[in-house]
């Protein structure tokens, strides 16, 4: 074994954030070159997973499969613009450059050593997710009711220590991550998305190597990849290789042409307006993972609702449940919110007993709110690429006598 | 098992084929050039306005489709027309903006080969002449292979996506034609 990969394999089993076998055994594989396989990235996914198209591969687990603290790794939705790109790990370099006092690049070895390697939960979740609510329909991936999100635990260190040690020079505004996934044509724009410093700095944003204490699954990123926790799911670079300091928000397709809603609501059905805001962190927003739609439940036994809650800014206060389709609401138990250094951006378990009156069907509704007063609308605001769906998750089981 | 095999075999060219837009004029073209990067069912699952298609091929042009001006106007009459959320689209009819071309140009242009790739020129892949000066005839099993499970490396990184829905017959028939352009 080598020096480097000796020091890796020690910082980052201290950080407890990789299994060194693991490491190994996917850095053999990235050998192949090229992209990888949609049907390899398939097979290490619950067969739960419904896939919305082949090319580009997308796919998420609905709901009542969601029913975890923490998102497992084959329960991750799947959303990428270009190709999968099989990419070597011993070969893979992190470059900063732009606004920075010094250019600088780390191997991922290099990167685990010379940080300190953290953990946080935090949830990805694209922009799309929930956009097949929308009416009329809008344009994209069509995901389900609740589709397309997730919550898991990474590992990796803090974009905010790599810009430190780069340096910052005055008027460093915004930071671009750049990966190194492939388009189907050499005429395909990069993805490229940027963030403000702010959001930057957060303590909870991460260049990440790990998913749930495993290397990051090819589909999510291997090696490397940043995590914008609460964001739009499109912020978090996977692939990174290339992080760019700039004075203001990149300027490129995935920035102007994507990922924009309406500045003020439009008709539903009209064209995106001129006047245009980038997506940025996802609203207060529920849903419930058990029971599954049309359970079965005894009459005179109680129901457990249980969901997750989270929002991409702020925090969650309450959340509520409705057995009368929203004419009265009942707080549901809200676990604690964790160490906020470590999953200020992670969703939260809730639950609700419910005792049924007598047989027939009852339809749960569950509405959060966050701690600056909002609280998930009934039917989001429609936009024409049907981004932030954040309405109320509805529930039906069935009592039997 | 046979049976099976055969039975998923034939279930997944039904599927391939079916990825279809309806016929109509301009039809041939848009599916070659949206086959490119995504699924044609994209299309078929969501009609928009004539505004919001236009937005949307200016936003497919920004990402890297490649499709000139005259082409884009084509698709999006095609598109407003035929996939359009405001009115019911007319009954199928013949593409008659597609010139129908020797069997082989219905092949290239059937499986999207004909937006990477032009007899003479690089457009995105290599040229086939370029193709033909590299392979000698012997190499025709493996060009087979390459066009149905995509390939890098030899011309540059640029991956050429897998085509599974291509016909070992209608790959061969194609690869003999592009090793005869010396």
């Amino acid at each position: 074994m080598d020096e480097k990969r000796r020091q890796l394999m020690q910082g980052m089993a201290a950080a407890g954030a990789l299994a060194a076998s693991g490491i190994r055994e996917a850095g053999a594989q990235a050998a192949v070159p090229g992209t990888i396989d949609t049907a390899e990235i398939k097979k290490l996914k619950v067969p739960a997973m419904e896939y919305h198209s082949e090319r580009p591969l997308t796919g998420s687990v609905p709901a009542h499969a969601h029913d975890f603290d923490v998102t497992p790794n084959d329960r991750m939705f799947i959303r990428n613009n270009l190709l999968i790109p099989a990419v070597d790990i011993d070969k893979h370099r992190l470059t900063i450059r732009g606004l920075v006092d010094q250019e600088r690049s780390w191997s991922v070895y290099e990167l685990a050593k010379a940080f300190t390697p953290v953990s946080v939960q935090g949830m990805l979740e694209c922009a799309g997710s929930g956009r097949t609510n929308f009416h009329p329909k809008a344009s994209g991936t069509p995901w389900g009711a609740t589709g397309g999100m997730g919550c898991p635990k990474w590992g990796g260190v803090r974009l905010a220590d790599v810009l430190k040690a780069a340096g910052l020079k005055p008027g460093a505004a915004h930071v671009a991550g750049q990966g190194v996934d492939p388009g189907m044509v050499a005429t395909a724009a990069p993805v490229i998305r940027s963030i403000p410093m702010a959001k930057a700095m957060d303590d909870n944003t991460l260049i990440a190597w790990a998913m749930n204490d495993q290397p990051l699954p090819w589909i999510h990123g291997y090696p490397l990849r940043l995590v914008v926790p609460g964001w739009v799911g499109s912020a978090s670079t996977k692939w990174l290789a290339t992080l760019t300091v700039l004075d203001a928000p990149f300027k490129g397709t995935y920035m102007t042409g994507s990922y924009i809603t309406p500045r003020h609501a439009i008709e539903p059905g009209h064209k995106m307006p001129a006047d245009v805001v980038s997506t940025e962190a996802w609203p207060v927003k529920s849903m419930i993972t058990s029971p599954a739609p049309n359970a079965k439940a005894k009459a005179g036994a109680p129901i457990t609702v249980r969901g997750r809650a989270w929002v991409g800014q702020g925090q969650i206060e309450r959340v509520e449940i409705s057995s009368d389709e929203g004419k009265t609401w009942q707080r549901a138990q809200l676990a604690p919110a964790g160490d906020p250094r470590f999953g200020r951006y992670a969703w939260r378990t809730f639950t609700y007993e419910h005792k049924p009156s007598g047989p027939g069907y009852v339809t749960f509704l569950a509405r959060a709110w966050d701690d600056r007063g909002n609280a998930q609308p009934a039917v989001s605001t429609w936009n024409p690429l049907g981004y932030f769906w954040n309405g109320w998750h509805r529930v039906g089981v069935v009592v039997e006598a | 098992l046979l049976k099976l095999s055969v039975l998923l075999f034939l279930v997944s060219t039904a599927s391939a084929q079916d990825d279809r837009l309806i016929s109509g004029p301009g039809s041939t073209l848009t599916e070659n050039k949206c086959k490119i990067c995504h699924e044609l069912q994209h299309i078929r699952r969501l009609p928009l306005s004539r505004g919001e298609w236009a937005d949307n091929l200016k936003n497919m042009k920004e990402r890297g489709t490649p499709m000139d001006d005259a082409e884009m106007a084509i698709i999006l009459d095609y598109l407003a027309t035929y996939y359009n959320r405001e009115k019911p689209a007319p009954p199928p009819g013949p593409d008659t903006l597609f010139s129908e071309g020797s069997p082989i140009e219905k092949l290239l242009a059937a499986n999207a080969c004909s937006g990477c790739h032009s007899l003479d020129k690089r457009v995105v892949g290599p040229s086939f002449r370029e193709v033909a000066a590299k392979y000698p005839a012997a190499a025709a099993n493996q060009l087979i292979r390459k066009i149905r499970e995509g390939g890098q490396g030899s011309w540059g990184s640029v991956p050429m996506p897998p085509n599974p829905g291509l016909s070992e017959t209608d790959a061969a028939t194609i690869v003999a034609w592009v090793l005869q352009q010396r």
